[in-house]
Parts: structure tokens; sequence; C-alpha cells
């Protein structure tokens, strides 16, 4: 207790760096900002982005090369696959989503509870959390899917749940600092209770990391459950989750833009996802 | 010291013990209590063409008419003697199966995990090292490699390797070459978390005032990563590398699927479609030992490793 | 005078756009010290780690002339200079705990120093590391040799960095903040050696420190450095003696080991007849034996286990404090200081003794009733980066104590905060601020805001200054004792800085392994010291002058001679 601070080390924690209001982010993070944009809207409204079908196509001009006509080219049913990239986002999109919230809502509580609590809830959630660990992410989401069908969205609550353990650790880490932190001793000495100190100063401190990783584990989630629907355990065609389009893409040597298409969609988009989510850290 | 340090190895085995179990236990659990009579309804199916009799068999020796806890428990005494039961599908006993397929995957896992440590050590000591902007891009890699899926890379490698440049037939998927190819598709986004650990280790190591004092006399750089920086960058590192395990475990259904490899993930592929679920639960049990174990070892090591790490932590020093 | 070894003209440093040090220039003689001084961003370390070349490349860029020995390094290619490095110019850290590397032995380490010498063959070079292991004063040069930085104390790896730096001889040592990580009694015991050995080996020495009592007392010459800038320079005799500039002239007003009286004369205008509180203050217990006294601990103890050994944090400790008085706990890391502060808090359970507050016991009360009590009872942190929630506005952190205990009404607090504020010195407008956008000393009048805003009997400061520069320092130090001698508070005043508690404190206890080794009032211990180790924490404080240091040491050193002969 005795330790003087350097001045330095002084330094280092004087002057948190407030990035955040410091002018605009970088331009990488702009560009991500967009891709994310445009993600969002083929989402919600993808027939204002494309007026063709993506389930009826035109069989006389099918496997043809990207043109103006078809940006991405058109598959073995003359379907655009622009439009199918399109119309699968807001499936590809939604369950990954589902994936981040199931795996945030019931790591943070597990975390929460095991860094806060401490003793003997921290031993059992902690050996909860190690089995979840020692089951390999992606064979533990493929037996969980397995068991509760082929279908998108169960894909999702596999992905969420092998992510749970990830959240449940950065959270208790995150609990545990936040809480042996000199402040929180202050509010205890202040006549504050246990709750107060959760609601009042741990969770603040705690989240924004865990945040953090949620975006992280958006990207993660959209590679796994395209990852799933590659192997053909989401939504059977006529769906086309990007990672299905891959999928069936595959089987036509000759046109090859059928994979890089949607394959670069998910590149752009986990590729933004990161950036974003090492924008934030950086700033925090 | 060597008392200590038994009883540490002593607790954590049993830890590793526990936490092997449990696993086994979790994932009987969803496989047979989740919804759906898997068992039944594929041993029903016509396309097996099982009579009356030898149905009554395999239900007789897996409990099938009994509780699921007593399921369980019969299950789990079966693990615990090393006896993994019979596959629904093909009747073969499922040590066979899996030991048929085992060496493939051992195979494309092993020379993935070199090829992941040989990426992550060279992209971090060119972040190290490169001049300014090459540094840039270098610390920019990890971050792209996470974000292309694994099957794009196969595909993309297969394109160019296999159909361009014929450098290897997908119709020898054994071929060294082909398994090495399916190697870097699976070491690529494996290589990332290793290489961030790395880049950061080796970042906040260079940082620390002993490097400083290092180089205030006379050190050059060279010597001063390989005598200082290496070791105690290694050591988190050595971590990672048990953590990713897991990660080429999951990452081969993917890889040997797209390479036409008959490995554990295929194995697994086939019954998930056709709900063959002692392979499940065995493949998954097997998964979790070899990751505990790895995990054990490395925890195991790491006291050996680094002088710092202390058996018990006292907080004492704190408190006084 | 002799030849300048080292000369530095007209050094400006810049990291990228913004400028940190401008224009500056002064020299060492051969065999000579000089001291730069100054608070923090003063400039003084990239000063010498431009001297060092260890800036942190294409990050920052220097202009400017520095020579050693006619040369100028800073245009040297870096293989000619690496020649120099160790050899010629050799570098003590700040933080002997992280100076080494920790996964590698002190005889690797020393190896590397070792091969600057020259000699080839590893056993003769081990002969040398040994040899001078011992010379700077470490007991067991080969169980020294073999262990790992983590095994050895503070104190002796300060030790190893300073043998590893003189072995290969340099003219030059710049040595950064060389002790103010370490204990005051090791740290003068350090500086003694350095001082020696420097003499012995004519060495010359550039001194970094914020600490102008050692400046003054170890360097031959200083330089008063602020924000990058030259503001006065001399011998350190003159400097001290009649201070030109008016920067220099208040720092030198600020270090307590120069001014003993400094706040003396504030203090004892205020004597407490009968203590009058402005709202719910009570009336202590006046049948107790303990009236009068604010804080009565007797006999406590405490034992913290770890790893199958038990060591007695407090054993036996007893102190008081009298209403509206200053007691002083003095004593170095794992004297038990920090424990006693814990107990009397209710931070840790005590395994034995009493503790009283305003005469009332705490042990056998129920949660609520201690509660009650420890609200008369405030602290304030040593630290004020880590005792404020970052993500808290001020005017929140102030009031959290008003309503968690639930004092008044909205109105009521937000007028207790404005209160606050303005009695600590703060301007309005940083109610609405951030912990992040304050000074440390703004932080720290925050924490003594927030503390004062329940209107406490009793405030415990836990080194409430040492995490500061020295003018931050007096300005806090002077609120103090205005709040002390206007509210009529008691103070229990936590502290290894034994010029800084003669200063402000009444009464004193001494601690050393968790035992009171000696207490008293302010002027008895100090005028008249009964233990040793009080007198060993007295030698310790800075004298003025580098003379008196080492008339010192010579008389040290021919009592030493006579006791051992």
């Amino acid at each position: 207790m005795t330790a003087i601070l350097s001045n330095t080390q002084l330094r280092d924690v004087g002057s948190a760096p407030r990035k955040l209001t410091a002018g605009l982010p970088p331009a990488t993070v702009l560009l991500s900002f967009a891709v994310i944009l445009v993600v969002i809207l083929w989402s919600l409204i993808p027939g204002l982005f494309t007026s063709l079908s993506p389930v009826t196509g035109d069989t006389a001009s099918k496997l043809a090369a990207p043109s103006a006509a078809h940006w991405f080219g058109t598959d073995y049913l003359g379907r655009d696959q622009y439009a199918r990239v399109v119309y699968g986002t807001a499936s590809s999109v939604t369950s990954a989503l589902v994936a981040v919230l199931i795996g945030l809502v019931i790591g943070s509580i597990i975390g929460l509870a095991s860094g806060f609590r401490g003793g003997w809830v921290d031993a059992v959630l902690g050996r909860f959390v190690d089995v979840l660990l020692a089951i390999p992410g992606f064979l533990l989401a493929v037996v969980i899917v397995s068991s509760l069908g082929f279908q998108t969205i169960n894909a999702a609550i596999a992905t969420g749940v092998s992510a749970v353990a990830v959240f449940a650790r950065l959270m208790r880490a995150e609990v545990m600092r936040v809480h042996s932190a000199t402040f929180v001793e202050a509010s205890y000495l202040e006549g504050g209770n246990r709750l107060h100190a959760l609601l009042g100063h741990v969770l603040p401190n705690a989240y924004r990391s865990v945040l953090v990783l949620a975006v992280l584990q958006f990207g993660t989630s959209i590679l796994i459950i395209a990852s799933l629907a590659f192997l053909g355990y989401g939504d059977p065609p006529p769906a086309s989750d990007w990672g299905l389009l891959v999928a069936s893409g595959k089987t036509y040597v000759t046109a090859p833009w059928l994979v890089y298409a949607p394959a670069l969609v998910i590149v752009a988009t986990v590729l933004s996802v990161n950036r974003i989510s090492r924008w934030l850290r950086n700033a925090k | 010291m060597t008392g200590d340090y038994r009883r540490f190895a002593l607790t954590r085995a049993g830890q590793a013990i526990v936490v092997v179990l449990l696993a086994y236990v979790f994932t009987f659990l969803i496989i047979s209590v989740l919804p759906g009579d898997a068992i039944t309804n594929t041993l029903r199916d016509p396309q097996h063409g099982l009579s009356e009799e030898e149905i009554q068999r395999i239900v007789a020796f897996y409990g099938l008419d009994q509780p699921v806890v007593v399921q369980l428990l019969l299950s789990l005494g079966r693990f615990l003697t090393g006896e993994l039961g019979f596959s629904l599908q093909s009747n073969l006993p499922v040590s066979q199966l899996v030991g048929d397929a085992l060496p493939s995957t051992l195979t494309l896992a092993t020379t993935a995990l070199l090829i992941a440590i040989i990426l992550a050590v060279a992209i971090a000591y060119g972040a190290q090292y490169l001049p300014g902007k090459w540094a840039a891009i270098v610390r920019s890699i990890p971050s792209f490699f996470l974000s292309v899926p694994n099957f794009v890379i196969g595909l993309v490698l297969i394109e160019f390797f296999a159909f361009r440049l014929h450098s290897f037939t997908t119709t020898d998927p054994n071929s060294p070459v082909a398994t090495l190819f399916a190697a870097i598709t699976l070491a690529i986004p494996v290589s990332a978390p290793l290489a961030e650990v790395l880049i950061a280790s080796l970042d906040h190591e260079s940082r620390q005032e002993y490097a400083v004092v290092a180089r205030s006399r006379g050190l050059t750089e060279a010597r001063l990563f390989a005598k200082h920086l290496v070791k105690p960058s290694a050591l988190p590192s050595v971590a990672m590398v048990a953590l990713i395990v897991g990660e080429l475990l999951g990452g081969s259904v993917i890889t040997e699927t797209i390479f036409g490899r008959d490995g554990i993930g295929t194995v697994v592929q086939k019954a998930v479609t056709g709900e063959d679920q002692p392979v499940l639960q065995a493949i998954v049990s097997l998964s979790a030992v070899i990751f505990v174990a790895v995990n054990l070892v490395a925890d195991l090591a790491s006291p050996l490793l680094d002088p710092r790490v202390k058996l018990r932590e006292s907080k004492l020093k704190e408190k006084v | 005078m002799s030849a300048d070894l080292l000369t530095v003209e007209s050094l400006s440093i810049a990291y990228g756009p913004t400028a940190v040090v401008h224009d500056v220039s002064f020299s060492v003689a051969k065999g000579e010290s000089l001291a730069l001084i100054g608070e923090s961003g003063s400039g003084k370390s990239t000063i010498a780690k431009a001297v060092l070349r260890l800036l942190p490349h294409g990050e920052a860029t220097a202009a400017g002339r520095v020579a050693l020995n006619g040369r100028d390094i800073l245009a040297l290619p870096e293989k000619q200079f690496r020649s120099l490095r160790g050899r010629e110019l050799g570098f003590i850290p700040q933080d002997p705990a992280s100076a080494l590397n920790p996964v590698r032995t002190i005889g690797a380490q020393a190896q590397e120093a070792a091969a600057l010498l020259g000699e080839t063959d590893p056993s003769v070079r081990r002969g040398r590391i040994l040899d001078v292991l011992e010379q700077v004063g470490l007991p067991d040069p080969v169980r020294v040799y073999d262990s790992y930085p983590h095994q050895l104390s503070g104190g002796m790896l300060q030790r190893v960095l300073i043998a590893l730096t003189v072995l290969p001889r340099p003219s030059l040592i710049v040595a950064d903040e060389p002790t103010s990580a370490l204990d005051v009694t090791v740290q003068k015991l350090i500086l003694d050696m350095l001082t020696e050995l420097r003499r012995d080996l004519d060495i010359s020495l550039l001194l970094i420190t914020h600490d102008l009592a050692i400046a003054a007392e170890r360097a031959d010459q200083l330089v008063v450095l602020k924000d990058g800038t030259v503001q006065e320079s001399g011998p350190s005799r003159d400097v001290f003696a009649v201070p030109r500039t008016d920067y220099a002239r208040s720092l030198q007003a600020d270090v307590p080991a120069l001014h003993p009286d400094r706040y003396r004369d504030q203090r004892t205008a205020f004597r407490p007849v009968d203590p009058v509180h402005d709202g719910d203050s009570r009336t202590g217990d006046v049948s107790s034996p303990s009236a009068g006294l604010q804080i009565d601990v007797r006999e406590v103890t405490k034992r913290f286990s770890a790893g199958g050994k038990d060591v007695l944090a407090c054993d036996g400790v007893s102190f008081s404090v009298e209403r509206g008085r200053t007691h002083a706990l003095v004593g170095e890391s794992g004297s038990g200081k920090t424990t006693a502060v814990r107990l009397l808090l209710g931070l840790e359970q005590p395994d034995g003794g009493q503790i009283a507050v305003a005469g009332q016991s705490t042990s056998g009360r129920s949660r609520a009733e201690v509660r009650d009590i420890r609200r008369h009872l405030q602290l304030v942190y040593q630290n004020p980066f880590t005792s404020l929630d970052p993500t808290w506005r001020v005017s929140r952190i102030i009031r959290e104590p008003l309503d968690q205990f639930g004092v008044g009404t909205k109105p009521e607090r937000a007028q207790r905060v404005r209160e606050a504020l303005e009695a600590v010195g703060l301007p309005s407008d940083v109610a609405s601020r951030r912990p992040a956008h304050l000074s440390g000393g703004q932080r720290q009048r925050v924490a003594i805001a927030r503390a004062l805003v329940v209107r406490p009997d009793v405030v415990v400061l836990d080194e409430p200054t040492s995490a500061l520069d020295v003018s931050v320092q007096a300005g806090i130090l002077e609120l103090l004792s205005k709040l002390q001698r206007e509210l009529g508070l008691t103070y229990l005043f936590v502290s290894h800085d034994l010029a800084l508690v003669r200063q402000v404190a009444d009464t004193v206890s001494v601690l050393r392994k968790g035992q009171v080794v000696e207490d008293g009032a302010v002027e008895d211990i100090f005028s008249r010291p009964q233990h040793p180790y009080t007198r060993a924490l007295l030698d310790s404080i800075p004298l003025a002058t580098p003379a008196a240091a080492l008339d010192r040491i010579a008389t040290e050193d021919k009592l030493l001679a006579k006791s051992t002969a």
C-alpha cells in the first residue's frame, strides 16, 4: 500500500483516452459501418435493392456469368444470385443476433453470479463453464442442432449455447476486477449495500468489455451459422442463407461466382464487424 | 515446492476427471433428453431392415425401455470401462468406427497445428520487427483470417491449386499435397487467435522496463528477442495452443467434408444425418477427453516453465 | 572546473506534433553529480531517455546536441552508439521489480552486463559478478546469482541493478528516480551506497528525481524543469539557499523535509476547547474511561494465513486519538499500518482486541449500529485515480454517502454537495465532470469532499498525498489543515513520510512488523527517539546538502569501523 506511483504510471491512469468525443473515427471504421448499414437494410427491406425474385428464375439463362442484369450471375435454375443473397440476409443476420443474445444473456448471468457471489456458486458454475469449454464449440453446435432438428433457428440456438462459456468467463473476470476496485470498497464504507455496489458500480464498469465481445461474437456467429448451413443443418432450399448459397454453388465448378459472391458478402460483413469491435475496444 | 506441486497436480487432475465426466453427462442429456426419440426412430427405419429381435436386443443393451437416469448410468458405466457401444446405422462397434477414422483426422489436425504455430510466429515476428507500414499490414492479418469462413478458404484453395494449377487432385484426398492443403484450410482461422496472443504479449514484454534496461546495456534487437522476449511471450501462448486444440477438432468436420477425406468429421456428419446417438456421444466425449488432457498438460507445465507462477497465490502481501 | 563529460545543448524533444522538451541545455563535469528535478510532465524522464537514446523508435524526435566526451551521441549511428551503451553510459531504472526479466535468473542477466567487460571466460565473469554483488552490500552473492527476481526484495533488486550498472565501470550513470519505489529506510541505504560507489569509482551521475530533498542532498548541481523548459540551474547549495525564480521558490517551500515547521503554525492556531459541530454530531459517552478520545484502539491483533504460514499483521496494536487532534501511524510496507486502518474501518475483523469510536465500542453490536458508528468515520484513500468510479460524475460521487445513508431531501443533498465542493476549493462546474477529466489534485479534493459531505467527526487519511506532486501535495495539506480548523475534525494520518508527519501530526505511533515500537507527542519522538528503528526512520529524512550526506556517511563508516574492530 505504501508503494508510490511513478509519474508515468499516474499519467497512464489519468489521461484515459477520450477518442469517442474527439472527431470522426478512422476511415476503415466508417467503411465498416457503411457495410453493416447496407447489410441491415438488405435484411429489413430487401425489395428495395432488387426487383428480381429469389425463388423463381428463368431456366433459359441458367448459370450465367455476372453482368449488368445479374450482378452475381445466376444459378442452375436461372435465379438471380444477387437477389438470393439479398433475400437470404434477413435469416443470416437475425439468426446471428439470436445466437449472440443467447450467449450474452445466459453467459452474463452465469459470469455475474459466479464473479460477484464467489464461494460455492462460483465453484459449481465454474465447472459448468469448464464443461461447455471442454466440448469443441462447433461440435457442440452440431450435436445440439442435430437434436433440435435441422432449422436455421435451431442452428442459431446451438451457436448461442456454444458461446455461453466465453461470455461467462469474460463477465466473471470483469466483475471480479471491478469488485476488487478501491471505489467499490469506498462505496461499502459509505454505507452502500451489495446490491448498490453491483448495480451502481460493478455493472456500469464491467459491461463495456462484454459488449465489445458481443459485437465480435456477432461476426463469429455469422461464420458458425454459415458453416452449419453449409453442412445442410439450416433451413433447406429454397431458403437462401449465405452458407447454404456457398454450399449449393460449389457443385458448379464452371460457375465459381456462385461461390465467390456470397463468400465475399460473408467476409465483408464479418470483417466490418471485427473492425468495429476492435475500434470500440481501443476507444474504451 | 515438490510436495506443493504434487498436491497442485493431483487437484488439477481430479478437476479434469470431473469435467470429463460432467461433459459426458451433459452430452448425454442433450442427445437423449431433447425432443425426438431418435434411437427408436432410427431403429424402426425400414431402410435399416432390422428384425424385431435385433431391435429388442439393442433396446435392452441401451436400456431404452428404462428411465433416462438409468440409461445415463448404464451409458456412463460403459464409458468408464472403455466400452463405447454400437453404431445404430452400421451395427459396428463405435470403437472400430472411431479407430478407423482417427488416424486420418489426427494427421490433419497435427499438421494444421504445426502450420498454425508457424504462421502465428511469423505474423507476430513481422508485426514486431517489420518497418512501420508493413508491420501495420501484418497486424491486420489475424483479423482478416478470423473473418473468412473455413469452407470458403477450402473452396478457394481447391479452385486454384487443384482445378487450375493441378497441384493435387480431389480424387485422392489422402495424398500428402492434398493433406497439406486441407491442413492449411484448417490452420488459417486457428492461427489468428494464437497470433493475436503472441503479438499482444510481445508488445507487452518489449515495453517492459527490463527490455529497456537490457537495451541500455547494448543488446541488439535480435538478441533481446531471442534471450529476453521469447520465453515470457511463449507462456501465454502455450495456454492458447491448448485452447485451440478444440477448434481444430471442430473445424475438421468442415474441412474433411470439403476435401472429401474420411475422418472423424465424416463419421460425425453421417451420425448426425442418421441420428446415430452412440457414435455422436462417443466422439463428443472423446473430444472433451482430448481437450481436457491437452489443457491439463499445459496447466501442469506452466509452473515448471514460469518461475513466477506460485501454486497457491497468497494475497498476504497486498493486505499487510 | 574540470572538462565536461556530458554536454546537452538546446535539446528539444517532441512526441509527434506535441513538443515536450524545449531548448534545454546543461552539462555534467567529470566526477560530478547533477539532478534534473521537476514534477510530472516536466520532461525530466524524456531528457534522460534522450541521453540514453532509449526514446521510442519513430514516435519521438529529438533536436539539438547531446555530447558525451565530445562525441554527439544523437548523431551517432546505432551500431557505433551500441559500443558506448553500458560501457560508457550506465542506466539505473526506477522500478527495480520490473527492471529485470522475471523468467531469467539474476546470474543469466548479469552475464550480459559482464560481457561488456570484454572478458570471454564465463567463470571469470561469474567471479567479477559475485565481487560486485558483494560490493553493493548483498550478503549472499552466490544465492542472489542463482535467484529469480521475484525471490528478492525491492531493495535487494535495486542493489543488483546498481551492481550490474557499475560493473563495466561507465563514466556516467543516468539514474531515473532510483529509489522512489522503495521504503524510506531502504531508500537511504541505497542512496548512501550509490554516493559511496561514485566517490570510489569516480563515476558521474545524472539523477532524475521529483524529490527535491533527495536532489538537494545528493547532487552538486541542480536543473529545475517545468513543462519541458529549464526554470533555474546552478550549484544545488545556491539554488536551495536562494532560489531565483518563483517556481523554484515555491517548489522549495513545499518540500516537507526542508521545512519542518511549514504547517505547524497553521495548526497550532487551532486548539479545540469544546468542539462545536454544525449539525448531526453526538456527544461522546462521558462516563466511559475513553472520554474525549475519538478513536481508541486497544491491543488489536490480526493474523493472516497464507500457504500454511501465519503472519501477524497486527500484534497487539494500541493507539488513541483525541478529539480535534491529528494522530499519525508511521511505518514502512509490511508494518501493519494499513491493516490497523482496515480493522478500524471494519473492512477486516480483528482476531482480538477492542476498537471504540467516539467512546462506543464496535464489538458485539448489530450491523446497523456499526454502520451508524462508521458514518462518523470517513476514509480518504491514497490513490485518487482508483478511489473514484470512472463512470460516475463528480456530483454523484460526492452525493453517494448521502444517498446511501439517506440524509436529507433531494434539494438538501444537492445543496450539501455544492457546499462540499466549495469547501475543498473546487469550482462548481467540476460537478458535472467525470474523474478522467480531472487532475490528480482535483480528484483527491473530490475524494475529500465525499468524505466530508456526511459531516463526520473523524477522517482517516491513508497516505493522502503520496501519489501526488509536491506542489499539489502542499495544496491538499493546506486544505486539510484548514478543514480541521474550521470543522474541528479529528484526523488519523497514515504515512511512511516522517518529514510530512512532523509537519501535520500532534501525536504519532511508529509501527514495525505489526507492533507499535514507539508512540507519543511528535516533538518528543522527533527530538528524543527511543527505539533504534525510529532513529533509523529519522535518519532517512534527506539532509539539505550533499556535503552533509557525505559527512554523515563518513561518521557512520567510522562508527562501523570501530564496531567491527
